[in-house]
């Protein structure tokens, strides 16, 4: 087993930089999700590190070998591919097995390895089987199996549920989880869902136009996002926004209103906010609940109910759409005015240019 | 407690429907006469005359007297005639040429350009290669001709190379006449075997070549275990189309050599036309074409059960 260390990474096609300068340090083990939206470069970091693309510039270690220019074969790393990548005319045992096949292992201790991968992910039964007679969640299988018998430093995931339905994606999620529990393997795992990477990660990578928008655990990206971006891609649904006017600054909060918000004093880092500046209020949908002298008043516009929560759609006063997501079933019509109290201190501020403002932890 | 049916009748006209077994006659005459047009043609221009050779090839006929049936005895001088066999003989040998050489070169190309296939290099490739398709096959006949004849492009760059001592009039030469005429074949087929194989490795999913870079393969590897059993079908269909070409092949012998010398090149194809209407051997000329279809459909068969979908 390895860490990785990326050093000032850059991609760039032509003269379209994807990859802008990251810098990454995986620990030996560590389970890291990418995470970030459809082209954010997400999955070009990742056939960086499993050496399927050429790095422009910067420096990748995989344990403490420099492989920029290492050959994918020689990276000690596995890939378990987003369309699994099975080859179509051979059986399962002999999917599993080309690795090993290719590197010339004797045909016992071949066989040993395919039947204990087998065994680790219960698809002993599907040994004879070809890509082709197989569900969507047993090809997956098969292609983490590939991945197992080759014993890497590393595991890459490419974004590997992207192809399975929603009840298939959490038992998958769930075994790769058990998977990880059990080898202890470096994990590297791509996704654009936020939930697949707040359930699996140790640590994730948030990615937003090629720059690392932020690094860190599920709770801490979810609690203590570093900017807007992050603050609207992580949770869900995602954090409601509304432009705030600064009203008065004390020693560790802010007094915000605005159209739609009555006074509203939420802890923040004050250093460099003045009177009557602009900023960003952020309230995760979870922390409202119905007051009747609640600071955010809204007209219900869509009213979902799942049994055990009742997610309220509302337009503000200045049109601003947000979401409540209040416990039980809720007896809200359409319509109707809604008067909504948060949590200031659950509440966060962004400054004019995205950052948070929350104080030190 | 909640009405699960409904009392309201169906509001949809009701229709008149025919009985069961009038309606199998007409959905069978629906049938018929959807075939028909195709089956017409087909009876018209492949059923008859093969029936008509098939009569003809035991009868002893010169095409214009009296016909006198001739039992197997066609069929005998056929596959004991020693020129005979030497003509179907050089059909096999063409295959080497209108298939080795062409599905061999088609699948390195298109191995070599799969990573430039829509880029300048991977266009300007297929469109050379496919030129000699779009080319009249009496034009490259002739064209080759030229550049076979003793004073042509051939034999000049051998001089210029210092290997005069090559030169040969090829299309001339008892020896390299097949060979050479195997060439112009080789060359009119390249394009289409590289093109259905181009085709065909485009829908071959990349990521299989990324998990075997992964896993260690080699490009040789690469080729032997993804590329080959990804182009099995279009394989299939190029040895097939080129293994027909080669044993019913007529036009380019025709123009390059018109079967000579000797009988060196001569083919079936052009040994039917001459029996038929040089010689008058309407019988000889049936049996030796049908004989000539069946060897197609023996050496067809086997590629075709190699080469279909194995699910």
């Amino acid at each position: 087993m390895a860490g990785l260390t990326l050093s000032a990474l850059h991609k760039s096609y032509g003269k379209v930089d994807v990859i802008k300068g990251v810098d990454l340090t995986i620990e030996n083990g560590e389970f890291v999700v990418f995470v970030g939206p459809s082209g954010c470069g997400k999955s070009t970091l990742l056939r960086m590190i499993a050496g399927l693309e050429d790095i422009t510039s910067g420096e990748l270690y995989i344990g403490d070998q420099l492989c920029n220019d290492v050959e994918p074969r020689d990276r000690s790393i596995a890939m378990v591919f987003q369309s699994y990548a099975l080859y179509p005319h051979m059986t399962v045992y002999d999917n599993v097995g080309f690795v090993l096949k290719l590197a010339k292992t004797p045909k016992d201790i071949r066989d040993q390895k395919i039947r204990e991968a087998a065994r680790i992910l219960k698809m002993e039964h599907l040994l004879d089987r070809k890509p082709g007679q197989l569900s969507g969640g047993q090809r997956q299988r098969v292609a983490i199996g590939r991945a197992i018998v080759r014993q890497p430093e590393v595991f890459l995931f490419d974004e590997p549920l992207s192809n399975l339905d929603a009840a298939l994606r959490v038992d998958t999620r769930m075994e790769i989880a058990k998977l990880h529990a059990t080898l202890g393997s470096t994990m590297i795992y791509v996704t654009h869902d936020q939930v697949e990477a707040m359930t699996l990660a140790d640590k994730i990578v948030v990615l937003d136009a090629g720059v690392v928008q932020q690094v860190g655990s599920p709770i801490e990206l979810y609690q203590r996002p570093a900017n807007l971006f992050v603050a609207g891609f992580i949770g869900s649904p995602k954090m409601n926004f509304v432009e705030v006017t600064v009203e008065a600054i004390e020693s560790d909060a802010l007094v915000v209103s605005s159209k739609d918000v009555a006074r509203l004093r939420v802890p923040a880092r004050v250093t460099g906010v003045n009177v009557n500046a602009l900023l960003t209020l952020g309230i995760r949908p979870h922390d409202l609940q119905p007051h009747d002298a609640g600071a955010i008043l809204g007209r219900v516009s869509l009213v979902e109910r799942l049994g055990n929560e009742t997610i309220v759609n509302l337009e503000l006063a200045s049109g601003a759409p947000w979401l409540a997501v209040l416990d039980g079933d809720q007896p809200l019509e359409i319509g109707q005015n809604l008067s909504l109290a948060a949590d200031p201190t659950k509440a966060i501020l962004f400054d004019k240019d995205g950052l948070s403002l929350l104080g030190s932890a | 407690m909640p009405k699960t049916t409904s009392s309201v009748p169906d509001a949809r006209p009701e229709q008149k429907r025919l009985p069961a077994s009038r309606r199998s006659r007409k959905t069978w005459l629906t049938a018929v006469l959807f075939i028909a047009p195709a089956f017409l043609a087909y009876a018209a221009f492949v059923l008859v005359p093969l029936c008509m050779s098939l009569y003809y090839s035991f009868l002893r006929w010169d095409g214009i007297g009296q016909a006198r049936f001739h039992g197997l005895t066609n069929y005998i001088t056929v596959l004991t005639d020693p020129d005979l066999l030497q003509i179907i003989g050089n059909a096999f040998q063409l295959v080497l040429y209108f298939t080795v050489i062409p599905v061999g070169l088609g699948l390195a190309v298109a191995s070599a350009i799969r990573g430039q296939m829509n880029g300048r290099f991977g266009m300007a490739t297929r469109t050379i290669l496919f030129l000699p398709q779009v080319i009249p096959l009496v034009a490259a006949g002739i064209a080759w001709s030229w550049m076979f004849a003793s004073t042509g492009l051939i034999n000049q760059a051998l001089k210029s190379v210092g290997l005069s001592s090559w030169v040969k009039g090829w299309l001339g030469d008892f020896v390299w006449a097949l060979p050479a005429v195997g060439v112009i074949c080789a060359w009119v087929l390249l394009g289409l075997c590289t093109m259905l194989l181009v085709t065909g490795i485009t829908k071959i999913d990349a990521s299989l070549y990324e998990a075997a870079r992964l896993d260690g393969a080699r490009p040789w590897h690469e080729f032997r275990y993804i590329t080959l059993p990804g182009l099995r079908q279009e394989i299939g269909v190029c040895i097939t189309v080129t293994v027909i070409a080669a044993l019913a092949s007529f036009d380019i012998v025709y123009i390059s050599t018109q079967g000579g010398p000797g009988i060196t090149t001569t083919v079936p194809g052009l040994e039917i036309y001459r029996l038929a209407f040089a010689h008058r051997q309407v019988g000889l000329a049936s049996a030796l074409a049908i004989v000539l279809m069946v060897l197609v459909l023996l050496s067809i068969a086997p590629v075709q059960w190699f080469t279909r979908d194995k699910k």
